[in-house]
């Protein structure tokens, strides 16, 4: 009895300590939003950023050089690498669940790669998919309806066939090859100089972010992530394998391409304003699970603010280190690569046969 | 009776196979022959197919022609700048789908590659270091510095997962898992340089990383033939070994072949076989994915044939994918490789058994 009470005191304990690393990490993330005001090329103490923000929303702006940078720029980049963070982060918890995979992530479908295509056929051959399009406009609306291809192929597959996890993530690896052989041919085929800003596209960065496309990223990343978020006794039960997830009543094949089809939706929306981060969606669920533990109540919310946090700090190493500098998404893969290498030696012996 | 039937039907299968082989094998050696004679006609035009045969065996036989007669310039213009990217592309081509075939064998996965251990980002990682960077190894600017720095990036993955597999036994899943880690990383510094870099060197610098033969000289070929021809030697020698292999770990161990000791030398010979191709090349993907894989549903799955028939087949579709890429659209000989690659790629997935999926 007595070890009953202290079992049910320690769960409660940790459970405690989970839930305060969670709610920490919303903290961390929101004052991340407010001191990456301060950073950048355009010299500004932090506490000058931050009056200008107040100044700004109590209607009476002050200097309007400072206005422009801290309210016109850096807020809506600092608010979109939060919601990119956010919804790359829970975008790879819920493939790591439904995959059953620890090596799984949002692009592991070939969304990335349909993106890119997509944006590639736009900026290099001018090819747009609404012809009344043309622009920024065009790559962002091609490379969103591009990274939707694979998905949209494996549920058409899925309708013929039953197809299991492994195959699912092989056939977005292949759909990922034919695609990328397309777009090399068209990467050597281009100019120097579109085929340099295609590459600047796919590396990633958040300079994109405006106000005016903010609203439709925030929006995506809410809606979808919320609808995730309320499957998450489901996401659950999925990580045990697919039969026992059909014992306890899920119809694992229904349940995992409606799960399939929202994280792509999501992904592609991400994708399409900022060109593929990577090794957010795959680290940074991992790096969450090790502090708020693997329960999808906890690890959705936990993880998506440790991506926000995550990325908004690679954001701010990479305005600083200027327009030459580091692009955010390198510094997520420099940091991904070997975190990817200790999860896999450290982490999960299963992988290892 | 009937089992004197039975046996005479089994000879007459065995024949059949036997004949299969050497039909693979002649017809890839003819259909190298054959790009061989488009590919000098499309350097000089003014001469016929039959004349290009002739005035090429005349070199090999040491004939020398009048200076400045028709034969002389079309013997200049074949051996000057066709002939090399031939000879590169027969050698590269035999070699990565010999490596193909031992990294499927030693892995038992059917879509390992030889750069399923990260040589190619290794490689890359290298080769960029120079053009971008200006900072190679020997301290030799230009083509042979590069050329050095994408030998030594190829060997560190291998090195590393050497290295790991001294610490703790590997099993091949988890070899190529590491590999993709360090590729991963590789990458990422690959991308941080091409980001920083003008569009032109990037240009150059993409087209490294498809892979292609236009930047072949003589002076390169020496050192592809001699490692390729011991390699591959070697490779031939094993192949009993990698026949043992293919039946699992477990099987293998019990069979008297100490697993682990064995893939790893093996992996080393694939790493220096690869990466001298590929130093000189840039990473051409697919063909040592996909030859073997086009030998083994013509002959079967002996490695006693498919190593030495692969060999020839990944000439022959590595000289005719360079004439395509050079002729109809004259873009790096790797793009066409995947084009071709990716879609045989695809079919593999779709139909590939249950079991294999060990890499996820």
């Amino acid at each position: 009895m007595a070890l009953l009470v202290d079992f049910i005191e320690r769960y409660h304990s940790i459970a405690k300590r989970r839930s305060f690393f969670a709610i920490v990490f919303f903290i961390v993330a929101i004052s991340f939003v407010v001191i990456s005001l301060g950073f950048g090329t355009y010299k500004i103490s932090m506490g000058e950023a931050f009056d200008a923000l107040i100044n700004h929303l109590t209607g009476n702006v002050v200097n309007a050089k400072d206005d422009l940078y801290v309210w016109d720029v850096r807020l809506p980049r600092a608010i979109g690498a939060a919601f990119v963070g956010a919804g790359l982060a829970i975008g790879g918890v819920v493939m790591q669940n439904l995959m059953q995979n620890p090596l799984a992530e949002p692009y592991t479908m070939g969304v990335s790669s349909g993106a890119f295509l997509g944006a590639v056929l736009s900026m290099i051959s001018g090819f747009s998919i609404i012809p009344a399009l043309s622009g920024d406009y065009a790559v962002v609306c091609n490379a969103f309806v591009f990274s939707l291809i694979p998905v949209a192929l494996i549920t058409v597959v899925s309708r013929f066939k039953k197809l299991s996890p492994t195959a699912i993530i092989l056939l977005g690896i292949a759909v990922m090859y034919v695609f990328s052989s397309i777009t090399q041919y068209m990467m050597v085929t281009a100019e120097s100089e579109s085929m340099a800003s295609a590459y600047h596209w796919r590396v990633g960065s958040l300079s994109k972010v405006t106000w005016d496309n903010l609203p439709f990223l925030v929006v995506f990343v809410t809606a979808t992530s919320a609808v995730l978020c309320a499957c998450y006794k489901k996401l659950d039960i999925m990580y045990s394998g697919d039969r026992c997830a059909q014992t306890l009543g899920i119809n694992t094949t229904f349940f995992r391409m409606f799960c399939l089809i929202i994280v792509s939706l999501m992904t592609a929306a991400v994708v399409s304003f900022t060109g593929t981060i990577g090794f957010i969606g795959l680290v940074g669920p991992h790096i969450a699970r090790m502090f708020v533990g693997s329960k999808n109540k906890l690890l959705l919310p936990g993880a998506a603010a440790f991506g926000a946090a995550f990325l908004i700090i690679a954001d701010t190493v990479a305005k600083v280190s200027g327009i030459n500098g580091l692009p955010v998404g390198v510094i997520s893969s420099m940091v991904g690569g070997p975190l990817f290498l200790y999860i896999l030696i450290k982490k999960n012996k299963k992988v290892w046969n | 009776m009937s089992e004197n039937l039975h046996s005479d039907s089994l000879v007459e299968r065995y024949h059949h196979l036997t004949m299969r082989k050497l039909l693979v094998l002649v017809v890839s050696v003819i259909g190298v022959i054959i790009v061989v004679g488009l590919f000098s006609v499309s350097a000089y035009d003014n001469i016929s197919l039959m004349e290009a045969y002739r005035i090429i065996w005349d070199h090999i036989m040491g004939v020398e022609y009048e200076p400045r007669t028709t034969e002389w310039w079309a013997d200049r213009f074949i051996w000057n700048t066709v002939m090399p990217r031939i000879v590169a592309a027969i050698v590269a081509g035999a070699s990565l789908a010999a490596a193909g075939a031992l990294m499927q064998a030693l892995m038992n996965n059917p879509l390992a590659d030889p750069y399923s251990t990260g040589i190619s980002s290794g490689a890359c990682f290298g080769a960029i270091v120079a053009l971008v960077l200006g900072l190679t190894i020997t301290s030799t600017s230009g083509q042979s510095g590069m050329i050095v720095n994408a030998f030594v990036g190829a060997m560190i993955p291998v090195g590393v997962v050497i290295l790991i597999s001294k610490r703790m036994p590997l099993s091949p899943a988890a070899l190529i898992l590491v590999g993709t880690a360090l590729s991963y990383f590789f990458s990422s510094m690959v991308t941080y340089l091409l980001v920083i870099t003008d569009a032109d060197t990037l240009q150059n610098a993409y087209i490294w990383q498809v892979g292609t033969l236009d930047t072949i000289v003589w002076s390169s070929i020496p050192m592809m033939v001699v490692v390729t021809a011991v390699g591959s030697a070697f490779v031939m020698l094993l192949t009993r070994q990698l026949n043992v292999l293919s039946l699992g770990d477990a099987n293998a161990k019990t069979l008297g072949l100490d697993v682990e000791k064995f893939r790893v030398v093996c992996l080393i010979v694939m790493a220096i076989m690869t990466a001298s191709i590929v130093c000189f090349t840039g990473t051409i993907g697919f063909l040592g994915l996909v030859a073997p894989h086009l030998v083994r549903i013509l002959v079967g799955s002996d490695n006693k044939f498919v190593v030495p028939i692969s060999m020839a087949v990944g000439s022959f579709i590595l000289v005719l994918a360079d004439y395509i890429a050079m002729t109809i659209s004259d873009v790096p000989v790797g793009v066409v490789m995947s084009i071709i690659g990716s879609p045989i790629f695809f079919l593999l997935i779709l139909w590939q058994k249950k079991g294999y999926g060990t890499v996820y």
